[in-house]
């Protein structure tokens, strides 16, 4: 299966990278059999996601898959981020191989993770 | 993408046809048709083609042409090679040495012997990519039938002692090991650096033809006269009974042209690859930090460079690479569909994330300084741009460029 174009988009251009010196929250999760590792960064202000970023190393799934991950969630308030899915992400991206989808889990787990820091701080 | 740049540095992939090559080969594929086993006309023509090829391909690696039978290629040479001389000499011993480094098609077969009830050594290489003299010699027991290390490794281009290991072999024979055999994959090797198969001591030598600029589909597996193989095709009783199966006539034809053309142009061949390679090399050390170059410095073919590059992952830049029209190939693990990453690049001790992060990029006779020039650019820009992704990029990082892990 080839990588779509917005795949092949992000990948040249991504989205919201880097780190966030005023993150409220913040997390980063690796995959042990694999490697790949992704950090992201948040600004959440009044229950919602003003500002997102992330770093990733790894295949370029997981590139993509922060990438695409950063504009979902942007905007949107910490409930709505928490409802978003493995599912809904690799939508976003197109589709992925089976063997690559990996990375929208570890995408999806970074995110629960970062969340979870909010949650417990308020 | 009309006006997309395109630069292929994936010689050791395969290669483009030679325009010589398929003018060479062309009549065989219409009026030429002939079945090299046919009796009448049309077979002889073909018959008289393939066994000139044979003359090339034998005259390559300074061997006799009745030693040569033409298979599909490198992968089919390395198995009758290894199973077929270890079937043969079943009843002399079932152990088998071999590097960490091989082809997979060498390293397959020995794993499917092992499973067979074979014993199999798989000798270290290092952090420079090669074997050691003393370790083969450690290595070989009574029951040693073969011995199979490659030429030149085909990820980084490190030439092995295939020499030193036949004079070895040679030793053991005149001693009373008189079993023992010596395969080497020059796959990689030939058209790249002169071949002599006395002067290797090798016993069995694979070739694959769209290494060197013919097409895919030929190959060759020298036999020394008087090595016993047992057959993996039947069937048929071509290639003096040992690879039944009609000939491929034009791929051979192709592969003998080829062949004439790399012996005859191997000096010229081998500079100007070697000035792209190290234009190439130069121009990565001053614009890119943080790199590992892989495998012995002076021991290595000339077109072939192999960089790791810290903090990034080898597929993401060979996709980026490509994006800008630059083909090259990498270690990472993602490409290959495995999860583990460059056994090649993991047995010079490097980390995961170095076998993870290495491309390689092999050059050709089409590549000019332009193209190499556009290489480094898009690649410069590529590892940066990655790196400004990588969390395992943390600041102040410095680190010179070297060859040690």
């Amino acid at each position: 299966m080839p990588y779509s174009a917005t795949f092949k988009d992000h990948l040249i251009n991504p989205r919201n990278a880097g780190d966030l010196a005023d993150a409220n929250a913040s997390a980063e999760e690796s995959n042990p059999v694999c490697g790949d590792r992704l950090r992201l960064s948040l600004r959440v202000t009044d229950e919602r996601i003003e500002v997102a970023r992330f770093l990733a190393y790894g295949c370029p799934p997981t590139l993509v898959c922060g990438s695409v991950m950063t504009e979902l969630i942007q905007g949107k308030t910490t409930a709505e981020a928490n409802r978003l899915t493995r599912a809904d992400l690799l939508n976003a991206i197109g589709g992925l191989p089976s063997r690559k989808q990996h990375a929208a889990a570890l995408a999806i787990e970074t995110l629960r993770s970062a969340l979870g820091q909010v949650n417990s701080k308020q | 993408m009309p006006d997309q740049r395109r630069v292929y540095l994936d010689h050791s992939a395969t290669t483009p046809v030679d325009r010589r090559v398929v003018v060479a080969m062309m009549p065989y594929l219409s009026g030429k048709f002939g079945n090299a086993s046919s009796v009448h006309f049309f077979g002889q023509e073909a018959r008289a083609a393939v066994d000139r090829a044979r003359r090339e391909v034998a005259a390559l690696i300074a061997a006799k042409q009745n030693e040569i039978i033409f298979l599909s290629g490198g992968t089919e040479a390395n198995n009758l090679a290894i199973r077929g001389l270890c079937e043969a000499a079943l009843p002399h011993g079932r152990h088998i040495i071999t590097s960490g480094i091989e082809h997979p098609s060498v390293a397959g077969s020995c794993d499917l012997l092992e499973k067979r009830g074979w014993e199999v050594t798989r000798l270290p290489v290092y952090d420079n990519g090669i074997v050691r003299l003393d370790d083969v010699r450690s290595a070989i027991r009574p029951d040693t039938v073969l011995i199979t290390v490659m030429l030149a490794n085909n990820e980084i281009g490190t030439i092995q002692p295939v020499k030193e290991i036949g004079a070895l072999v040679h030793e053991k024979r005149a001693t009373g090991h008189r079993q023992l055999w010596l395969h080497t994959d020059a796959v990689q090797a030939a058209g790249r650096i002169p071949l002599n198969v006395d002067e290797l001591g090798c016993d069995l030598l694979s070739l694959s033809a769209h290494k060197f600029y013919a097409p895919k589909g030929a190959g060759a597996l020298y036999v020394r006269r008087g090595v016993r193989l047992a057959s993996q095709n039947v069937g048929g009783h071509q290639e003096r009974e040992r690879r039944a199966g009609t000939e491929n006539v034009a791929g051979i034809v192709a592969f003998g042209a080829a062949a004439k053309l790399a012996r005859e142009e191997l000096d010229q061949r081998t500079t100007q690859n070697s000035q792209l390679r190290d234009r190439f090399e130069a121009g990565v050390i001053e614009r890119i930090n943080d790199i590992v170059m892989n495998g012995d410095r002076v021991k290595r073919l000339s077109h072939l460079s192999n960089i790791s590059f810290r903090f990034i992952e080898g597929e993401g830049l060979l996709i980026n690479l490509d994006l800008q029209g630059v083909a090259v190939s990498t270690g990472s693990a993602c490409s290959s569909g495995t999860l583990e990453p460059s056994p090649v690049i993991r047995a010079l001790g490097r980390d995961d994330e170095l076998a993870r992060g290495s491309i390689r990029f092999s050059f050709g006779q089409e590549n000019t300084e332009h193209d190499v020039d556009y290489a480094i650019d898009v690649l410069s820009q590529a590892v940066e741009k990655l790196r400004a992704l990588s969390p395992l990029n943390k600041a102040p990082h410095q680190e010179s460029v070297g060859t040690a892990p």
